[in-house]
């Protein structure tokens, strides 16, 4: 006899429900309780009326490993058509990180070496900063990590690029229409507080894991939400007597938008994509569970088989990547913020 | 009289979602506290009738919150008014389409702000060029332009310069070779020299008059400063909580204050500065007779202020003046009438009435 029977009983709904008897599987709880002679009646006096302590009077009413189950049964039924749609739609993601893959490895070293310090001098225009990206590379490569590094740098560039691309258009649109605000925001806090794993398990069933679109969808939906909120929060910080100014003298919207408001919001927006940057690059090991390669992979060994020295150096590795991204874009940001604070 | 350059007609403009509602009430006269309490809505203007003449300077003045800034963004449709009609050139401006509106705004009305308002990313000849570069003009174009303004303002040689690298005074100088450039026949200029200091402000004002005699743009300018305002205008507006107070010449409105709140307002100036001698001065006939009888100290000007022909007499009331416009003399002063002028007239305050 469950707790719950003489409610049932009571509304009269005996017959809806089957007689009663749950003919359910038997959960390994109920299993564990039988075996040491308990029975279900024996239970907290007063069970909280939850899916399973109502199946147990009434068959008809489901158990929650069917909620589960059923989220599970809707998204397979729903992934073919989705695959449909989304597999040609992200197909050139996949193209584009392995051609960028491609270029980074098969580039011989003595011309991408080089050709790194010279896009570090030219972002940044800092002597300082470029001395330590020259000695930063020359380190990974000494150690014989030259390769992956330059794996996990061409992904980054990649994510990165189609994060900027998509990032700041919806940002801009964010910023005219209160509206899209407010329905893009919560979907900004899910993807940024949603632990990594969590959208990794649909990505995968979507599409196979041997694709790099799926690490790059991965990295790019953690990415992108910085690079949005900022050109939002940029554009809507613009000063709105220079905006006045722009109306008073007869501009149109975009004349306004390429003329004053990004110009204007161009620090905030880089802020934004230095943090892509960084996000992006904290993602890259993450993914390498669904096969990114790069020094996520490293890491991974690391863990898997306790060789804490591989760990650890790739490790070291990353967080090298990790500054000399963060110091470049940040010099390049202070020198567009400078161009108009001189004084 | 001419067609005025701009006319604004039974103006209203209301603050809130409902605006177009509660209109009503103040048409019916509820005041601005009462609405507050009563609708949640702010009246920011109400009944406004200004006529604005071509090549004249006309000043709206009015302390913080009397809707003045509120009023120039309406020529332009910055905001949008509650109920009124705006006429620029007989133009309904209510009645413009958004590319009207933008052309309006482009070819016939130029704008100089407060806070400046300049682009900080480009240079003071760029900015200056501003409104060109909208209209679609050719590079050169947009330089020589931006060039000869910024030299007829005083900042030849600042060309290439970024809008922070310069003084506030420079910065709105900058701002007024914008708006010349734009070549618009009306200015609008909203409290621009009020963020200035002191000296500044009169070197601004004084650039401003001569470009003004050169040029005979028909100017809109806002400020709280009645100084100014009475060393600016051609016809003076006095708003007071959204509502126009008393509108006309300058030295009338100081010589004969319609309203309390003026009267206060008034008191306060310098006024052997402000007041010029044709406002003082008995006018008489030019072959009245009375010229050849009177004895006469000299001659002044009709447009020199009182100050100077006090210290031209030395202080002595005897002398009578008489008054010269050009060659012709138009009137004679009495020092005793000068002196009279002199004292504002308190009667809200109760104390010496002098009508």
């Amino acid at each position: 006899m469950a707790f719950y029977d003489g409610i049932f009983k009571g509304l009269g709904l005996e017959g809806w429900c089957g007689g009663g008897a749950s003919n359910a599987p038997v959960s390994m709880a109920d299993l564990l309780a039988q075996s040491n002679g308990d029975d279900a009646a024996s239970g907290p006096a007063f069970p909280f009326p939850s899916l399973d302590n109502l199946n147990e009077s009434c068959a008809s009413i489901v158990q929650s490993r069917d909620v589960t189950k059923g989220i599970e049964d809707g998204f397979l039924a729903a992934k073919p058509a989705l695959k449909t749609v989304l597999d040609p739609i992200t197909q050139p993601l996949s193209w584009l990180l392995d051609g960028a893959l491609y270029a980074f490895e098969t580039i011989p070293w003595f011309i991408m070496i080089p050709a790194l310090i010279l896009l570090a001098y030219w972002a940044s225009r800092s002597v300082a900063v470029t001395v330590f990206v020259a000695f930063s590379i020359l380190a990974l490569a000494f150690v014989d990590h030259y390769d992956v590094a330059m794996q996990t740098l061409a992904i980054i560039f990649v994510c990165t690029g189609i994060s900027v691309a998509l990032g700041v258009p919806i940002g801009i649109a964010m910023s005219k229409n209160d509206t899209l605000q407010r329905m893009v925001v919560p979907i900004l806090d899910l993807l940024q507080t949603l632990p990594t794993f969590v959208y990794l398990i649909p990505l995968i069933f979507l599409f196979s894991v041997t694709e790099s679109k799926l690490y790059g969808i991965a990295i790019i939906l953690y990415a992108i939400v910085p690079v949005i909120r900022l050109t939002d929060l940029g554009i809507r910080l613009v000063d709105q007597d220079v905006v006045e100014a722009a109306n008073a003298f007869g501009m149109n919207g975009r004349q306004k938008l390429m003329g004053v408001e990004l110009p204007l919001a161009l620090p905030n927006i880089m802020a934004g994509i230095n943090q892509t940057i960084m996000m992006s690059l904290a993602m890259v090991v993450i993914a390498s569970l669904v096969s990114a390669p790069g020094l996520g992979v490293n890491v991974l060994r690391g863990i898997r088989n306790l060789e804490l020295g591989v760990g650890i150096v790739a490790g070291i590795g990353i967080v090298l990547l990790a500054v000399i991204l963060d110091r470049t874009s940040k010099a390049a940001l202070d020198r567009v913020d400078m161009a108009r604070k001189q004084r | 009289m001419t067609e005025p350059k701009v006319r604004i007609r039974d103006l209203y403009k209301i603050f809130g979602a409902h605006d177009k509602d509660v209109l009503q009430h103040v048409k019916a006269g509820m005041g601005k506290e009462e609405l507050l309490v009563e609708h949640k809505h702010v009246l920011g203007l109400q009944d406004i009738n200004v006529d604005m003449q071509p090549g004249e300077i006309t000043v709206v003045m009015g302390l913080s919150g009397s809707g003045k800034s509120t009023l120039i963004r309406h020529l332009n449709r910055l905001i949008e008014p509650t109920a009124g009609e705006i006429f620029v050139d007989g133009e309904d401006v209510m009645k413009l389409s958004e590319a009207g509106l933008r052309s309006l705004r482009q070819e016939r009305m130029s704008m100089v702000f407060q806070k400046f308002a300049l682009l900080p990313h480009r240079t003071v000849q760029q900015n200056a060029a501003m409104s060109l570069r909208i209209r679609g003009r050719d590079e050169t174009e947009q330089a020589n332009e931006a060039r000869k303004w910024l030299d007829r303002v005083g900042l030849g040689g600042y060309e290439n310069h970024y809008p922070n690298q310069l003084s506030g005074g420079m910065q709105q100088r900058v701002g007024i070779a914008r708006a010349l450039t734009a070549n618009t026949d009306i200015m609008l200029m909203d409290e621009a020299f009020s963020a200035l200091d002191p000296l500044i402000r009169t070197d601004m004002q004084d650039l401003l008059l001569e470009l003004q005699t050169e040029l005979h743009k028909s100017i809109v300018f806002i400020t709280h400063d009645l100084d100014e305002a009475l060393k600016l205008a051609d016809h003076l507006v006095i708003l007071k909580d959204g509502a126009v107070v008393q509108q006309g010449e300058p030295q009338g409105i100081l010589l004969n204050p319609s309203d309390p709140y003026i009267e206060d307002f008034v008191s306060d100036i310098n006024r052997a500065r402000v007041l010029r001698v044709k406002s003082v001065m008995t006018a008489l006939e030019e072959n009245s007779g009375i010229f050849a009888k009177t004895k006469y100290s000299g001659d002044v000007k009709a447009t020199d202020n009182l100050e100077s022909l006090i210290a031209r007499s030395g202080g002595d009331t005897g002398h009578i003046y008489r008054v010269v416009e050009g060659d012709k003399p138009i009137g004679q002063i009495d020092m005793r009438d000068l002196v009279k002028a002199l004292v504002p007239r308190v009667s809200s305050t109760g104390g010496n009435v002098v009508k």
